[in-house]
């Protein structure tokens, strides 16, 4: 399999907020026959890795279907919650905007059938 | 729009300190049948806790009354819009008579106010925790009893029935507390398809789950509850779903006049999410998916006290211009238990920036930070955390490659320490950096005052518990609970009206019956 770099924004779009301690980052396909793309490449191992120095608790991936996105939420990501995050983004609003401009390998066969535009 | 009857309801609002002026717009511009205004974020019950117990007028959405003032009250009389809205806070009853003297301002002398309560559980915590049962923190386990000394506010997230049952109950306004934001909409729904008269024909509690209100013939009512719940959570946060915080800000049009929403919420529980007509803003595929994800965790359990919704097979479909029908949403029954957010005092809290140029501005920045961090070296209780906007502060360690050299950069500084004096130390070594730090430094504004800081924690009880507890009151003036009573009471208040507005009758009577009139317009209240 070729693997092709693109940027996440590329693919999707998204919107973050929090829930107490943990940050709710909602991604969702341009299109929705290319939410597999996320899926593949929006991992817990993926974003531990990115948010290694933000986030302290457990992470989920929850594919949504319906939409064509991915529904990330990270635990622990708020040093203890919104109320007394010393963090100026003290609820994770920046968070999703920030996580588009990551670069994310895909499959570049499939992103070519799909359309997707690559660099 | 999908076949069956529909109802009309506005979103004029995302939180305490939205745009004033947002509701206004709706009423003037669009025909609604419900406009819901949610101004409670998870933090804003243990503000107005603690506003309340400064000052016993105070603790509730103060903004409500701007609006309403602002032309919102006669507007909401003379279109028949029904107001369903948890202004009510940490205090519905001052919230309701506020609303109630401001009907009367305006002559709606037979407005009549619901006021619902009983989300305050933080006498019920006392009482649970002295019974040795044990209650833990939801995501961390911590056990309440740690923190109970420090408690500021408990309040349940309640649902729907109470609202619904006030709507039946004939109520123009409904105030309530922390009532679950997406439950003002399900509450006007339940009213408007009939599910509200049904439980009380057949003498339902308020507190039986919803699912069982609906009327014979409702096919799949959690599914129905799911999609009316779902509806909410889109128009609940007002703007954000029609072009707020949108991925695609740099081409939605007209943000400065954004539209906020309408949901036109169908029976069957489909609806179409759509704005106020000739606004800015837009309402697309994609901005209702950004919305229809936001905080809401799991996607086939978004927990809910009237139905836990599955969204993960949610479509979406845009059937014409700032037009989304959303459909196939799923319901599960409601959980067992309520969700309760508390929370306790949790030391002090203040922050301050200042700015700083290049060349080497990281050099500069580093270096005043250093210098903060030395002079307060002795204070054993403070903990400082830095950040360096315009050098890459918003970025994860795993997106540092991303870092540029910046040209300047605001260096935030924030403290927490259990102790006041400690944090008025901070404030105090912020200005002479100016002075005594590296070269160029800026932007000093005023010290700000210590901050008590408020944690978060939210846990879990039994549902009957906070249930039995839900009261509504209806409030009504005197002059109308009178006229209930006996109809032909009206000839003489009619009389003692025309005397109070001037008709010649000598002073001292016309003084009388202006006492007598503004006794009238005194709330008086009756039980659910």
């Amino acid at each position: 399999m070729v693997l092709e770099r693109v940027k996440l924004s590329t693919i999707a779009h998204g919107r973050s907020g929090d829930k107490g301690d943990m940050v709710n980052i909602a991604l969702i396909a341009h299109r929705k026959e290319w939410m597999q793309l996320l899926v593949d490449c929006i991992t817990p191992e993926w974003l531990a890795e990115i948010f290694a120095d933000m986030v302290e608790g457990h992470i989920e991936v929850h594919p949504v279907p319906g939409v064509g996105g991915v529904n990330c939420l990270l635990h622990g990501a708020l040093q203890g919650g919104g109320t007394i995050a010393l963090r100026k983004d003290a609820q994770g609003k920046m968070m999703g905007q920030v996580l588009l401009q990551a670069d994310i390998e895909i499959d570049g066969k499939l992103a070519r059938k799909l359309k997707v535009p690559l660099g | 729009m999908p076949a069956g009857s529909f109802t009309r309801i506005g979103g004029g609002g995302g939180f305490w300190g939205d745009q004033v002026f947002a509701p206004i717009d709706l009423l003037v511009g669009e025909e609604l049948d419900y406009l819901t205004m949610d101004y409670l974020a998870e933090v804003t019950m243990s503000i107005m806790a603690k506003q309340k117990a400064r000052d016993e007028n105070r603790g509730w959405a103060t903004d409500l009354m701007d609006w309403l003032r602002a032309g919102g009250i006669s507007l909401l009389h003379e279109k028949r819009t029904r107001l369903v809205t948890n202004a009510g806070g940490a205090n519905p009853l001052a919230c309701a008579e506020a609303v109630l003297a401001l009907a009367c301002e305006i002559g709606w002398n037979d407005c009549r106010i619901a006021m619902v309560n009983g989300d305050d559980v933080l006498p019920l915590v006392e009482d649970v925790l002295s019974g040795g049962s044990l209650v833990d923190h939801m995501s961390t386990g911590q056990p309440l009893s740690e923190v109970a000394e420090d408690l500021v506010s408990a309040n349940a997230y309640v649902g729907s029935g109470a609202i619904a049952r006030a709507l039946e109950n004939g109520a123009d306004i409904v105030v309530t507390g922390r009532v679950a934001d997406a439950s003002l909409i399900v509450g006007s729904m339940l009213h408007s398809e009939g599910w509200a008269k049904h439980a009380l024909e057949k003498g339902m509690e308020i507190f039986t789950p919803v699912s069982e209100w609906a009327p014979k013939g409702v096919k799949k009512p959690l599914d129905v509850l799911a999609g009316w719940t779902l509806a909410g959570h889109l128009i609940e946060c007002g703007a954000q779903v029609s072009g707020g915080n949108s991925s695609d800000w740099e081409i939605i049009p007209d943000l400065a006049e954004l539209g906020y929403p309408i949901a036109e919420i169908n029976s069957d529980g489909r609806c179409i999410i759509t704005k106020s007509e000739g606004t800015g803003g837009r309402v697309s595929r994609r901005t209702v998916a950004e919305q229809l994800l936001y905080e809401i965790g799991d996607p086939q359990a978004y927990m809910t006290p009237d139905v836990v919704v599955d969204l993960s097979n949610t479509t979406l479909k845009e059937v014409s211009k700032d037009r989304v029908l959303v459909s196939k949403t799923k319901g599960k029954p409601a959980p067992p238990t309520l969700k309760v957010s508390a929370s306790h005092r949790d030391g002090w809290f203040a922050a301050s920036d200042l700015v700083i140029p290049g060349p080497d501005a990281i050099g500069r920045a580093e270096k005043a930070d250093s210098v903060l961090r030395g002079r307060l070296s002795d204070l054993s209780g403070l903990e400082i955390y830095t950040e360096f906007f315009g050098a890459g502060a918003s970025l994860p360690i795993g997106l540092a490659h991303l870092k540029k050299e910046p040209t300047e950069i605001l260096i935030r500084w924030a403290a927490k320490s259990p102790m006041r004096s400690e944090i008025i130390e901070f404030t105090r070594a912020i200005a002479p950096l100016v002075l005594t730090g590296p070269a160029g430094v800026a932007g000093y504004s005023a010290r700000m005052r210590p901050r008590e800081q408020l944690r978060f924690f939210p846990f879990l009880l039994e549902r009957e518990l906070v249930e039995l507890r839900v009261t509504i009151t209806m409030m009504q003036t005197l002059r109308t609970r009178l006229q209930e009573m006996d109809p032909l009471i009206d000839t003489v208040l009619t009389r003692i009206q025309k005397i109070a507005d001037g008709e010649p009758e000598g002073l001292w009577r016309r003084r009388v019956a202006r006492r007598v009139m503004k006794r009238l317009q005194k709330p008086t209240t009756t039980g659910k």
